[in-house]
């Protein structure tokens, strides 16, 4: 049993990383129409952000955990501006492709200035031992990413749907002409969206590197899976890609332990079921379906 | 628009047909074969390295592999001067990305229109495979130095075909039986669910019985992966608690795994790691305290004696790097190939295959060394290696401490275990 | 001078030229880079059937080429039939593999229909690496024969038009796909679905049919591929591969059906030129090209090309209609 609520906490903490990558991946989506093929990438970008502070700066991991999300932020801002916004009145498969060469870009720009290999990168001190947690005891790092993780989503929910800013940014992702003729600057939210996307990404990957593989592809194939939890999610709904995300996770460590023929699959599997059943995801919308 | 699309045909097929022109001769290819007698092909020897320049064997091999068979090349014309078979030894090389079908094209054009007398390296197995039939059809030689599967010396072999530095059994077979005779009875053994791990699994499970272990259980796990934890969470529960974890992952993977071993403290709990395939690029990225008291075999290592000392000097002055074993391996493949053709006295494929069947040496890479007659595996002395904590190097790259010996006679597959036959 | 280029009767002059550079592909350039390009032309040919004249975009096309791939393979191996039989074994290989794969993904659009493409994509990759038994995995499908009644076409430049009948029916296939009354109805599903479903088509249906048809040309490519290339990786049915057709329907030209070709023959000498330039940035370059003409060219190199044509042919002529530009060209105008 115990081992049962191990691998259990286990999936939940595998769960985190793509409920924080679904979570930005859902508010671009839901503010720009924009699909971010790059969001590995960017995840990516935040662990090598981490990896090159600690390195060149001997920035600790607390404070990468701060400044990381900000660089990327503002790294997200500058794409949309540049390239993201032209494509903006077109068929979002343009902004889909024009994502995707970015991601081949940054990929093998980090491939040529660090190398394929990994980059080590040590846990932050504080918190390297273990947490028993009661039933069990668990390394403390991992707990903690899944505390931040939750704490964050917490966190977008409630400026979401609590705050002035959240309920423009709703209101601006679903009737922006009317929003806009409430006489609200629709316009100048789209950006700072954008960047708060990419930032979660970053925070995903500095929370990454101390205990997954610092490589430039690290967020190649994690990307399309997180693609499948959006999809089971609903592409619409930033509650649906958070719970599918933490679902996700936790089936996935469920069957590496009982059938692990199927765990790679699994997540690819429960997009085809939830497709099958509710073609708009669990819990999206039907305005979604574009 | 049609009419303008007949246009643009015009113009664009016009400007293809220059593009496409510049992209090389064509026209049907120009005899190959084995050639006949004591005459060198061209007047010229090529030496063609074809491995993966840009991706994940970048480090490991890669250019610094060329500059290796450079340097096999500078030391042959030094030792023979006058008398060597010839005096026109060139080094062509191509990237296939890792990409088989990139792999296959480019062994077809360094035979056919670089006019290569041998490819040498290519990692990554679907690679491997795919180049050893291209040197079947055109009869010409291959020396595989770093892929790792034994289909090369197996039902995959032939007669133009060898295979040179390591493969899944020496490496299973190596540290599955020297690990357990040192006191590792129990094992759990955690291995990739792909071609490569699964071979690695069944090697090291049957070396592990072999040398009076059990295996308590083995689990595939997906790859890649991110997350080991399910696994490294479940091997102190097992019953009774294994000594080892045996685990077959590479690259990523292995350096992912090795991070959350390190987390979960599975070595203070009394369960030792054992790597399957580990290369000293690996150990660098992740930095030795990650990795040590982790044992693992290794096809050579360059602080392991003088000789070795000796060569890795050499190489750095020319390359600014120590050398992997897969440098020091393509080195003497070049090597003991000038050497066979200078025995042989021609470059035929035909002749220097007889002169490297059977033939025993020892070199800075092989020690021990011979090249077997039935499936075209060169046997060499293997090495159990442990990872030193930093603390313990004396120089930079000094990461293994060579604890055993194994000698060639027992590092690999043995003969009629193959399954080759040159039909 | 251009209008005497342009006139109708010169058409069939120039689709002459098209095919003369077909026949003579092997003289050109190395004779397996020639099937190579072929076959990746028929490939992006395929995509572009859906992508320009459907509106669909799959991103996932590899798992059609590659399953193919490995269904002529293992023909060709296990029965020494000769290899046209493998490569139509692959070519509905890849068709039955697309009902269901297309069944579930036209109930979306646009980039839903993409992202969900890609996923499945993904599946049959993790299928064919486990299937190891069938596939090889990891180390491939070696030692695939070429047979064809006991002629001998180990020599890649006879194979080339051993192969060539086959790309040259497919994009036949395509093109008259796209002239038939099908083809119409499938660009006015691409243009305004909603209209297209109140004149009562089965809006569905016609998509998943599109989608098969073009998963069966995928097919007859990939199954050429693996005969050509004697062997069949994980490769083929990885997603960078789906990414990199997409590639070549984009950089030459979406609904032009010429665009892809020229955008294959060029994005593989571009591959084959930086394998052996020792180039380090292969991903930079595609990467940056990749955007480059999403931002700048979007018509493709083709399609510019035409355009300007146009534009250069229709100064001081009375302006006419011009025929309506694929769905994705037309936001251009927008734009």
């Amino acid at each position: 049993m115990t081992n049962f609520l191990q691998q259990c906490f286990n999936g939940l903490v595998s769960g985190s990383f793509y409920a924080l990558l679904a979570l930005g991946l859902a508010v671009i989506f839901g503010m720009l129409g924009v699909v971010n093929f790059a969001h590995g990438a960017c995840y990516m970008l935040g662990a090598f952000g981490a990896y090159i502070l600690l390195v060149e700066a001997g920035v600790t991991f607390w404070l990468a955990l701060l400044i990381v999300p900000v660089v990327l932020a503002v790294f997200g801002m500058v794409l949309e501006r540049l390239a993201i916004h032209r494509l903006r009145s077109l068929d979002p498969l343009y902004n889909f492709l024009l994502t995707f060469g970015v991601t081949l870009v940054l990929q093998d720009l980090v491939k040529r200035e660090y190398g394929i290999q990994s980059q080590p990168y040590p846990q932050p001190r504080g918190l390297t031992g273990s947490v028993d947690l009661g039933l069990f005891s668990y390394p403390a790092y991992q707990v903690f990413v899944l505390v931040s993780s939750l704490v964050v989503c917490v966190a977008v929910w409630y400026v979401l749907t609590r705050t002035r800013v959240g309920m423009i940014v709703r209101a601006a992702t679903e009737r922006p002409d009317l929003t806009g003729a409430l006489g609200i600057n629709v316009g100048r939210w789209v950006t700072p969206v954008f960047g708060f996307g990419i930032a979660l990404a970053g925070l995903a990957g500095v929370l990454a590197a101390p205990m997954r593989a610092v490589n430039p592809l690290m967020g190649a194939d994690l990307v399309i899976a997180v693609f499948a939890v959006v999809v089971i999610g609903g592409l619409g709904s930033i509650f649906g890609s958070v719970v599918a995300g933490f679902g996700v996770g936790l089936l996935q460590a469920l069957a590496n332990l009982y059938a692990p023929t199927i765990a790679q699959t699994l997540v690819f599997l429960l997009m085809a079921i939830v497709l099958l059943w509710r073609p708009a995801g669990l819990f999206g919308r039907e305005e979604a379906m574009a | 628009m049609r009419r303008t699309t007949t246009v643009a045909v015009a113009a664009l097929s016009a400007g293809a047909l220059l593009l496409t022109a510049c992209g090389g001769r064509g026209g049907p290819a120009s005899g190959g074969g084995g050639q006949q007698g004591a005459q060198i092909s061209g007047d010229k020897i090529v030496l063609a390295v074809l491995n993966d320049q840009s991706g994940v064997y970048a480090d490991l091999s890669g250019k610094n592999s060329v500059e290796a068979v450079k340097m096999a090349v500078d030391d042959f014309k030094a030792k023979y001067g006058d008398k060597a078979v010839s005096k026109n030894i060139e080094v062509v090389t191509a990237d296939h990305q890792n990409k088989p079908d990139i792999a296959n094209t480019k062994a077809q054009e360094l035979y056919d229109r670089q006019q290569a007398d041998v490819i040498l390296d290519v990692p990554t197995s679907s690679a491997a495979l795919a180049v050893a039939n291209v040197a079947k059809a055109k009869k010409k030689i291959y020396l595989n130095v770093t892929a790792a599967t034994t289909e090369l010396t197996g039902k995959q072999c032939n007669k133009y075909t060898f295979h040179y530095a390591y493969d899944t059994y020496m490496l299973a077979n190596g540290t599955g039986t020297t690990v357990t005779a040192e006191g590792g009875k129990n094992w759990y053994i955690v291995y990739p669910d792909y071609a490569f791990g699964q071979d690695m699994e069944r090697s090291f499970s049957a070396a592990v019985q072999k040398a009076g272990g059990t295996v308590i259980a083995k689990d595939p796990t997906p790859f890649p992966n991110d997350n080991f934890s399910t696994f490294l969470l479940k091997a102190p529960g097992l019953s009774p608690k294994p000594d080892v974890i045996g685990t077959m992952q590479a690259g990523g993977d292995l350096v992912n795994l090795v991070k959350q071993y390190n987390e979960f403290k599975l070595r203070e709990q009394g369960i030792k790691l054992s790597v399957g395939l580990m290369f000293i690029t690996d150990i660098h990225s992740l930095g030795p305290d990650a990795f040590a008291g982790t044992q693992f075999t290794d096809a050579w290592y360059w602080n392991f004696d003088d000789q070795n000392r000796a060569f890795a000097d050499k190489f750095k002055q020319r390359t600014g790097t120590v050398p992997t074993f897969a440098h020091a391996a393509n080195y003497s493949a070049a090597t003991q190939y000038l050497e066979a053709i200078q025995r042989a006295g021609s470059d035929g494929a035909d002749d220097v295959v007889k002169q490297l069947e059977g033939y025993s040496f020892n070199d800075v890479f092989a020690r021990n060394g011979k090249i077997r007659a039935e499936d075209h595996r060169m046997v060499h002395d293997a090495y159990l290696a442990e990872v030193k904590p930093a603390s313990e190097a004396k120089a930079d790259w000094d990461y293994e401490k060579i604890i055993r010996t194994i000698p060639a006679d027992q590092a690999f597959r043995p003969v009629g275990q193959s399954g080759c036959t040159f039909s | 001078m251009i209008r005497f280029l342009a006139s109708s009767r010169l058409r069939y002059l120039w689709l002459a030229v098209g095919l003369l550079l077909a026949l003579a592909l092997p003289w050109l350039v190395y004779p397996p880079i020639a099937m190579d390009i072929a076959a990746w032309a028929l490939f992006a040919v395929s995509v572009d059937l859906l992508l320009g004249y459907v509106g669909l975009l799959s991103f996932g096309h590899a798992a059609f080429w590659g399953t193919a791939a490995y269904t002529s393979g293992l023909v060709a191996i296990h029965t020494g039939a000769p290899y046209l039989v493998g490569v139509l074994a692959g070519a509905v290989a890849a068709a039955v593999l697309a009902v269901p794969i297309g069944f579930l993904s036209v109930r979306r659009t646009g980039i839903y229909f993409a992202m969900v493409t890609l996923a499945f994509a993904q599946l049959v990759y993790f299928v064919a690496n486990q299937w190891r038994g069938l596939t090889g995995g990891e180390n491939g499908l070696q030692a695939v024969p070429r047979e064809f009644f006991g002629l001998d076409l180990s020599d890649p430049f006879y194979f080339y038009y051993a192969g060539l009948p086959v790309i040259l029916f497919g994009l036949f296939a395509a093109w008259r796909v796209v002239r038939s009354p099908f083809g119409r109805v499938l660009m006015a599903i691409r243009d305004n679905p909603a209209r297209a479903r109140a004149l009562g088509y089965p809006v569905d249906r016609y998509k998943l049919l599109a989608f098969v048809l073009s998963a069966t040309l995928a097919g007859l490519a990939g199954g050429l591929f693996a005969v050509n290339h004697g062997f069949v990786s994980l490769q083929e049915v990885y997603w960078p591969t789906s990414g990199k057709v997409v590639m070549m329907v984009v950089l030459g030209g979406i609904g032009t059906l010429w665009g892809p070709i020229l955008g294959a023959t060029l994005v593989v000498q571009l591959e084959d030129f930086l394998a052996t330039s020792g180039f380090e940035g292969i991903g930079i370059v595609t990467g940056a090209v990749f955007i480059l003409v999403v931002l700048l060219f979007r018509r493709g190199l083709w399609g510019t090309t035409s355009h300007l044509l146009t534009m250069v042919r229709d100064r001081g002529r009375p302006s006419h209609p011009a025929p309506p530009e694929p769905t994705l060209a037309r936001e251009l105008e927008k734009a």
